[in-house]
């Protein structure tokens, strides 16, 4: 690595501020007074007059700067760095800030200083007038709204797990997260009042107590988690979360909060990033939608999260699906399934392969190929059932959400099925 | 018995319902003295007001680099960035090669040999050769 060389940095690393010390740090504070005497026979880039340099100096040592040309660097208004965030004025200054503005078409409507809150995490400002907590509270309830619509209206056989799966894996944390990170949103190293507005600010030590979303803390929260207790679908439904999953408690994560302050980086310091950036994605929802209005929120939601791709057909696991496959043709009075052998080629082989399609009567329900017979009839009764799992009335389904328009056509009732298949 | 879940993300595409300019920084280093900044110089001066203007996605930055060949340094989204050295260019020659970092997608440069890259599924569907009426040999 190389050696830092403090008496060769010019002065715009050293003196640019002449306001409120940039730096903190005590470290930092000494190392900018001692290194401030050496830099006075140093070629000056900055171009804000340093009270410490004596005058003459620059009379002897030409330092190449146009004052008029070179306005000088941003003046942080006086007790910016005692600030938990930036002071919201400082938005309007920040180009990192417009450029995001312009990069997400945001609407005209949506000012600067409102981009700028969405990006300060409850763990950087406490505050909660300052902080993104009410807008990803709005934005949190408007994409788990429009999405959990559409995959209900768009594929109505889903069994409540699975919907639950497709829930997260549109708009849960971590799918968020990454739709932050494709806007080109950066974050802050550490948070406070001199940083650029336009950075994601968020305190890698300490979690915030921001409550984003909806869902009951659990008595048993702990038993849950320790000792694996049976908690069923209608008790995910009615106390967890929207994703269905217990809300969390804190106190598990102590260990490796601990070890959040030794080491770089751990699973807890990155579960406080993703949360901060998916709050900040939702943030920025509920943004758009407190300036600019529904239509231009649920727009956003389609365009940035439900365009996105996951493959439904990946998500399931199934555990004894001939059963179940013969259970649903029973419910629904169709003839019972029978597996009958399509083709086969090389059954003394090392390498045979059997393809086994699942007849009703002289309906194929499902079809696979397998090396062994047991394996093709298993893979056919899974093709089957998610085919009937995977139904859809099409692409252009309409929503509920569609009816708020005023020029809606009037609402014809969605497709509800009857419920999966519960067998024993 | 009962259908478990297995968890999945999904995947964005730029350009699916939405498209980001993955250039988000440019950076414009000239040098007041030297001579393979004359072309730079000029372009900052008469071009770059109107390029900033029109392309407001990105964030533009202005700085000095004394002593130095004058060069444009692209960064993306993605974490990368690309650098075109512009020395002794005439500002037009300048406005081209900041197009082009302007326009990158912010990977390394690669041959696509195939027109289209799709993570759909096939229409068509794998060939099988279990299926139909097979080949006679």
């Amino acid at each position: 690595m190389k050696r830092l060389r403090i008496d060769r940095w010019t002065g715009q690393l050293l003196l640019a501020r002449s306001g409120p010390s940039p730096a903190s740090t005590p470290r930092a504070a000494a190392l900018r007074s001692a290194a401030v005497p050496r830099c006075t026979a140093v070629r000056s880039q900055s171009t804000i007059a340093v009270p410490q340099i004596p005058k003459e100096d620059d009379d002897h040592h030409y330092d190449g700067t146009d004052h008029t040309r070179f306005p000088p660097l941003e003046q942080l208004p006086p007790r910016a760095t005692s600030l938990p965030s930036p002071p919201p004025e400082r938005a309007l200054q920040s180009a990192k800030l417009a450029a995001l503005h312009a990069r997400l078409s945001l609407p005209e409507r949506l000012p600067l200083q409102t981009l700028a809150r969405t990006l300060v995490d409850a763990s950087a400002d406490e505050n909660p007038q300052f902080s993104n907590t009410n807008l990803a509270f709005v934005g949190q309830s408007l994409i788990n709204y429009h999405v959990a619509e559409w995959i209900m209206c768009r594929y109505p056989r889903l069994p409540m797990s699975i919907m639950y799966a497709a829930m997260k894996g549109y708009a849960g944390p971590t799918s968020l997260h990454q739709v932050a990170r494709s806007w080109g949103v950066e974050h802050a190293a550490v948070p406070g009042g001199e940083v650029d507005p336009g950075l994601l600010q968020f305190s890698m030590h300490k979690p915030g107590d921001a409550v984003i979303g909806f869902g009951y803390r659990r008595a048993e929260a702990d038993g849950l988690k320790k000792h694996k207790w049976r908690h069923g679908m209608s008790s995910r439904v009615v106390f967890d979360d929207d994703f269905g999953e217990v809300v969390d408690t804190e106190d598990a994560k102590d260990e490796l909060r601990l070890r959040a302050d030794a080491e770089y980086g751990n699973e807890y310091t990155r579960s406080l990033a993703e949360k901060a950036y998916a709050t900040c994605a939702r943030a920025v929802t509920g943004a758009i939608y407190a300036h600019a209005g529904r239509e231009r929120a649920k727009a956003f939601v389609e365009a940035h999260v439900l365009s996105r791709t996951l493959d439904l057909s990946k998500l399931f696991v199934f555990k004894k699906p001939t059963r179940e496959l013969s259970l649903l043709c029973a419910r629904e009075d169709f003839e019972p399934p029978v597996a009958r052998l399509l083709s086969e080629t090389g059954r003394l082989s090392r390498t045979p392969v059997y393809v086994v399609g699942i007849f009703s009567g002289k309906d194929k329900l499902g079809e696979a190929a397998g090396s062994s017979l047991e394996y093709a009839r298993t893979g056919a009764a899974m093709n089957a059932l998610k085919s009937w799992y995977l139904y859809s009335p099409g692409e252009g389904v309409r929503v509920p959400s569609d009816m708020l328009a005023e020029d809606a056509a009037p609402w014809e009732p969605a497709y509800i099925d009857m419920g999966e298949i519960i067998g024993h | 018995m009962t259908v478990r879940a297995l968890q999945q993300i999904s995947t964005g595409r730029n350009g699916v319902g939405t498209f980001i300019l993955q250039c988000k920084k440019m950076d414009f280093h000239y040098c007041d003295w030297a001579g393979s900044s004359k072309g730079m110089n000029g372009f900052i001066k008469s071009l770059l007001p109107k390029f900033a203007a029109s392309n407001a996605q990105v964030e533009f930055a202005v700085s000095p680099r004394p002593s130095k060949h004058p060069v444009i340094i692209a960064q993306y989204i993605n974490g990368r960035e690309k650098s075109i050295c512009v020395r002794n260019m005439e500002p037009y020659e300048i406005l081209k090669k900041a197009e082009i970092l302007r326009d990158g997608s912010g990977e390394k440069n690669r041959r696509t040999a195939k027109p289209v890259q799709s993570i759909n599924e096939s229409v068509r569907g794998v060939w099988s050769p279990y299926h139909g009426n097979g080949l006679k040999v």
